[in-house]
C-alpha cells in the first residue's frame, strides 16, 4: 500500500471522528495538534486495527500522524 | 452468572481490594485473601525488591489466591513487570495507563491480567490483549481517577467487552455491591472501605479521618496537571489547589510539591502536609472491623438486596 494512499485514509478517518478538515491533517501533525488526550489517541488506534485488519501497539513512538501511517503500511505489508 | 468471578479466580466472594498506594501491603491483602476476596498488593512507586518483600510475607500468611497491582507510571514498571512473571503471582491489576506491552510476557508467565480501565476504549484494547476481565473504575474512587463515574461508566463496558467487569469507585456497602451487579458488573472492587480494616496498617490519623468524614469532605485536585486526584480536604489539599490554579508554580515545581505527600498521610499522619487519599464514599464508613466482617457484612446485606446467592 502506497504511503499517500494510507496517509489520505487515516486523514479522513480522523476527520469523521473529530470532525476536522482531513486537508489539514499532514505526517506531522501530532495527536496534540489535534486536541486528543490519551483516551481518544486509544480509541483512535482501535478503529484504525478495525479498518485495516492490524493490530497497533500503543506506546510512545505513536506522536504523530506520519508515525501511525508508517506503523500501518509496516504491518499491512 | 456471578459465580463466573469466583471459579475464574479461585475466592469465595467476588471481591478484589484495590492495590492502593502506601497502604496495600502484605498485611492488608493477605487478610483480604483468607477471608475470601482478592488481596492485591500495591507496587505503586516502590521497586521490585520491596514488592517481592510483600509477596513472599503474603504467602507465608495465606495459600489463597492474591494479586499485585502494577501502578504503570511507576520509574520501576519494567522490573516489577519481570518480577510478576519471575514469581508468578496469579492476578496482577494494572492502573494509570495501558499495560499491553506486558501482557504477552504475563499471560505466557500463566497470570491473569485484569487492567483497570477508565473507558470502553481501553476496556476493548485490552481485551484484544488477553485480558481475562477488567475493573471498570468510576470517579467517586479514592487517589487517581477517571473522567467518567460509575453509574455511567461500568453498564457502557459491560456492552463493550464480553469478558467480566468488575465494577470500582463509590461502593461502600451491600447496597453499591447490589448496585454494581444491576449495572452488569461480576464482582466488585473497593478501596476505601478497606483503609479502616483492622488488619491495614496505615496511621491511626487518617483511619480517624476516613471514620469522621462526611459526603462532602473529598475533593479532586491535580485536574490541571492531567492527574486527578481524590484526597481528604485538609490544608495540603487545599494548598495544591491554590497553587494549581493561581500560576504561580511551574508543572515541575507542582509535582515536587505533591511528592511524598501520600506517603506523609499513610506512614506519618501527616495532617497538614499529608495527602489523605479516600473515594466518595468516605462519609458511609463507620464501623473499623476486620476484613473478614466487612467482606462477609456487605455479601449478606447484597444477597438481602438481590434476593440470590453471589457465590
Amino acid at each position: 500500500m502506497k504511503s499517500n494512499d494510507t496517509l489520505e485514509r487515516v486523514a479522513n478517518m480522523i476527520a469523521e471522528f473529530r470532525d476536522i478538515d482531513a486537508a489539514a491533517i499532514t505526517g506531522e501533525t501530532t495527536f496534540e495538534d489535534l486536541g486528543f488526550d490519551s483516551l481518544d489517541t486509544v480509541e483512535l488506534v482501535m478503529a484504525f486495527e478495525d479498518k485495516f485488519g492490524i493490530s497497533i501497539e500503543v506506546n510512545q513512538d505513536l506522536k504523530t500522524i506520519g508515525d501511525v501511517v508508517d506503523m500501518i503500511d509496516k504491518l499491512v505489508e | 452468572m456471578q459465580d463466573s468471578i469466583c471459579s475464574l479466580f479461585g475466592i469465595r466472594y467476588p471481591i478484589f481490594q484495590g492495590g492502593m498506594a502506601w497502604v496495600a501491603n502484605a498485611s492488608l491483602a493477605g487478610a483480604v485473601s483468607e477471608a475470601g476476596g482478592l488481596g492485591i498488593i500495591a507496587a505503586a512507586n516502590a521497586p521490585a525488591g520491596y514488592v517481592r518483600e510483600e509477596i513472599h510475607k503474603l504467602r507465608g500468611m495465606t495459600g489463597k489466591p492474591f494479586g499485585v497491582n502494577i501502578m504503570l507510571m511507576s520509574p520501576y514498571a519494567d522490573e516489577v513487570a519481570e518480577l510478576v512473571a519471575d514469581e508468578k503471582v496469579p492476578v496482577v491489576t494494572t492502573g494509570a495507563g495501558l499495560p499491553t506491552k506486558y501482557m504477552k510476557k504475563w499471560i505466557e508467565a500463566g497470570i491473569k491480567v485484569v487492567p483497570v480501565v477508565p473507558s470502553t476504549g481501553v476496556a476493548r484494547m485490552v481485551e484484544r490483549a488477553g485480558a481475562c476481565a477488567v475493573v471498570a473504575e468510576g470517579g467517586e474512587s479514592g487517589g487517581h481517577i477517571g473522567e467518567l463515574n460509575t453509574m455511567a461508566l461500568v453498564p457502557q463496558v459491560v456492552d463493550a467487552v464480553s469478558i467480566p467487569v468488575i465494577a470500582a469507585g463509590g461502593i461502600g456497602d451491600g447496597r453499591g455491591v447490589a448496585a454494581a451487579f444491576m449495572l452488569g458488573a461480576k464482582g466488585v472492587q473497593l478501596g476505601t472501605r478497606f483503609l479502616v480494616a483492622k488488619e491495614c496498617t496505615i496511621h491511626r490519623n487518617y483511619k480517624n479521618k476516613v471514620l469522621a468524614a462526611k459526603d462532602i469532605d473529598t475533593i479532586v485536585s491535580g485536574r490541571r496537571l492531567g492527574h486527578p486526584v481524590r484526597s481528604l480536604k485538609n490544608s495540603f489539599s487545599r494548598q495544591f489547589l491554590k497553587n494549581e490554579y493561581d500560576n504561580t508554580m511551574t508543572l515541575e515545581e507542582m509535582e515536587a510539591f505533591g511528592a511524598g505527600a501520600l506517603r506523609r498521610a499513610a506512614v506519618e499522619g501527616d495532617e497538614k502536609n499529608g495527602c489523605f487519599m479516600a473515594g466518595q464514599i468516605s462519609g458511609l464508613i463507620k464501623k473499623e472491623q476486620t476484613c473478614a466482617e466487612i467482606i462477609e457484612e456487605i455479601f449478606a446485606e447484597a444477597e438481602k438486596l438481590l434476593g440470590s446467592r453471589i457465590q
